[in-house]
């Protein structure tokens, strides 16, 4: 059976193309990444799938019920994380806890869902009004795992988390996946989609560009990586020749390798080190968002400098924690 | 059942609203400094139901209605706007539970607000002039819950039509601003077009049944035939916008009784101001709900 099938689904806002004609299909049990940037239409497909809007035209089924129709159905065996809310903030932790464990008729203990994402007992007393905004997402996550829902679906999950939380969030969507709960995982974060996910559809002003493995998108992403090196003067190295690299530009200053393989940077950095150039710096570029979009819909990758660092969805959002996550999957 | 949880944790939340002890405490505050200024006075012949209407203008034409609309109208406008509601539905309420939930837990709190209105009207009420006839004080406190009732329906059904705060304000204030100031400039306005000429003293009965759906009317007008005098409104429109003059409005004069001859038509007793009473309970929570249901939720 499928967790989420739309077909045709689309949102229209009078002119407004909200939504066009995504077909979805994802598996039980899978970890389903849906990235896409700001205002691409991610929110709008979770709040499709949850009736909390109505489509313009076609349909979509959430754990084979009719999300429409079924409503009540679907929202019982889903957990859901939304993407900017806000929380009752007159109530405590707790009583959030026991309204949601209540609401799913759940078995939880409070202080277990605290433990799992990291909230303090004590802090789970005060009232939320004075939570920071990873507490506040902390909270909620641990009320969106009440009941253990078939399918859970979190809308940009690592907003307001600092690294650790960040970790922490990952962890538990990696746990439940292993005890068969689907996934549904937005996000603008390429490395955050990449850490925890199978498959990754990308959406881009409400129409789905593709829907890809994790290592065809880590294909195409690698073919992208550019390694940017300064040096002291114009070299005259041969680096065409290294496994992995594409392409080579040399410059005043610098030497920018393209390459699809991970090794290949180390070969290119030694290679010039053998050859006696002066390597002042190094850096790496993952290609944005922007270039998967534009790999996919264009067929190749284009990378244009100084907005990749100054873009890349990993280096400006999620800070450290992002880098490393990056770097182990690579 | 569910929608039982949501009105619970709702209830809560509003209950522990320190706006809310403040409006009341200002009302227990104004209502003390009026009776200790009625007490230093002679009192003369004067009956504890007349504290029933020092209530009408304090509490029942300005407290209890701004009250109800200030802590009904954010209800469903608020969880929209800061997303909360789709926290509930995640937690598997539908529209329904948080329309009727929401419903239940605001006109609770408003029931409750009441009563402790009542309660020290009741006081008051001892204090100056002993015990109070029994019967007329629980009609007075029954059509007061009412009144406050109907004002949380109103507001939450407005609540519900919108999906913004701005919005949500924007329909409160506007409703207070129809009921007090444009009702009865208007069902003056439709006297005029259909009968050529200002409305007199000597008025039809379905003029007087317009003016009743107004629920701050209802509630005034079947105060005044329960305790026999007539209670003014917040604007005494009737020496404008009718051809009244300031001697025929002295008194009692304006009292329904003594400006239609022979018996009240049902819709013009008491128990007709209950009916349009329990209609605004009712109706603007019944129109948010079909609308809410119908509603792009974002």
């Amino acid at each position: 059976m499928t967790a989420i099938e739309t077909h045709d689904l689309t949102k229209r806002y009078g002119d407004v193309v909200a939504l066009d004609g995504i077909d979805l299909s994802i598996r039980e049990g899978e970890v389903f990444g849906f990235l896409g940037p700001n205002g691409a239409g991610k929110t709008t497909t979770i709040d499709l799938l949850l009736d909390f809007i109505r489509p313009t035209d076609g349909s979509a089924t959430v754990l084979g019920y009719d999300a429409q129709a079924e409503a009540d159905a679907v929202r019982e065996r889903v957990g859901v994380l939304p993407d900017g809310f806000d929380l009752w903030e007159r109530s405590s932790g707790y009583r959030h806890l026991e309204f949601a464990i209540e609401s799913k008729g759940g078995d939880e203990d409070p202080d277990g869902l605290l433990e799992r994402v990291g909230l303090e007992r004590e802090d789970a007393r005060r009232r939320v009004g004075d939570y920071s905004k990873g507490m506040k997402q902390r909270l909620a996550m641990a009320m969106a795992l009440v009941g253990d829902p078939d399918l859970l679906i979190l809308d940009e999950p690592s907003t307001g988390l600092d690294p650790h939380g960040i970790r922490t969030m990952q962890e538990l969507v990696r746990e439940r996946a292993a005890d068969g709960t689907t996934v549904f995982f937005s996000s603008h974060i390429l490395s955050q989609v990449s850490a925890v996910c199978d498959r990754v559809g990308i959406l881009d002003e409400g129409e789905l560009v593709t829907v890809d493995t994790i290592e065809g998108l880590r294909e195409t992403a690698g073919a992208g990586s550019r390694l940017f090196v300064r040096v002291a003067d114009e070299p005259t190295v041969d680096l065409e020749g290294i496994e992995g690299v594409t392409d080579v530009a040399l410059g005043d200053g610098s030497v920018t390798a393209t390459y699809v393989e991970p090794a290949a940077k180390a070969t290119v950095v030694h290679r010039l080190v053998e050859n006696d150039v002066d390597v002042l710096d190094f850096e790496i570029r993952e290609p944005t968002l922007e270039d998967l979009f534009e790999a996919y819909t264009n067929g190749d990758l284009k990378v244009t400098d100084g907005q990749a660092t100054k873009a890349s969805p990993s280096a400006t959002t999620a800070g450290s924690a992002d880098v490393a996550s990056v770097e182990v999957d690579r | 059942m569910s929608y039982r949880l949501v009105a619970r944790k709702d209830f809560e939340d509003v209950v522990r609203s320190k706006m809310l002890w403040s409006i009341l405490g200002v009302f227990v505050l104004l209502m003390a400094i009026i009776s200790f200024g009625i007490g230093t006075n002679d009192l003369g012949d004067a009956t504890w139901v007349e504290i029933l209407g020092l209530f009408n203008s304090l509490g029942a034409q300005l407290l209890i209605p701004v009250t109800a609309l200030i802590f009904g109208y954010m209800a469903i406008a608020g969880e929209r706007q800061s997303g909360s509601l789709r926290i509930l539905f995640g937690l598997s309420h539908d529209r329904r539970d948080v329309v009727f939930g929401k419903f239940c837990s605001r006109v609770a709190v408003m029931v409750v607000a009441a009563v402790l209105l009542c309660l020290v009207t009741l006081g008051v009420a001892l204090a100056l002039f002993g015990v109070p006839d029994v019967g007329t004080f629980l009609a007075f406190a029954g059509l007061t819950v009412l009144l406050a009732a109907s004002f949380t329906g109103i507001a939450v059904g407005i609540s519900s039509l919108t999906g913004n705060r701005a919005k949500a304000m924007g329909g409160a204030i506007g409703s207070y601003v129809v009921f007090v100031l444009l009702w009865h400039p208007f069902v003056a306005a439709v006297h005029y077009l259909s009968a050529g000429e200002l409305v007199g003293y000597d008025a039809p009965s379905w003029y007087f049944l317009l003016l009743r759906l107004n629920p701050l009317v209802a509630y005034r007008d079947a105060l005044g035939l329960l305790t026999d005098q007539y209670l003014w409104p917040m604007i005494g429109w009737s020496t404008i916008v009718e051809d009244v003059s300031m001697e025929q409005a002295s008194g009692d004069a304006l009292l329904l009784t003594n400006r239609l001859s022979g018996d009240l038509p049902f819709y013009l007793t008491e128990w007709g101001s209950v009916v349009v009473l329990l209609a605004w309970l009712v109706v603007p929570v019944a129109v948010g709900y079909w609308h809410f249901s119908r509603a792009d939720l974002n």
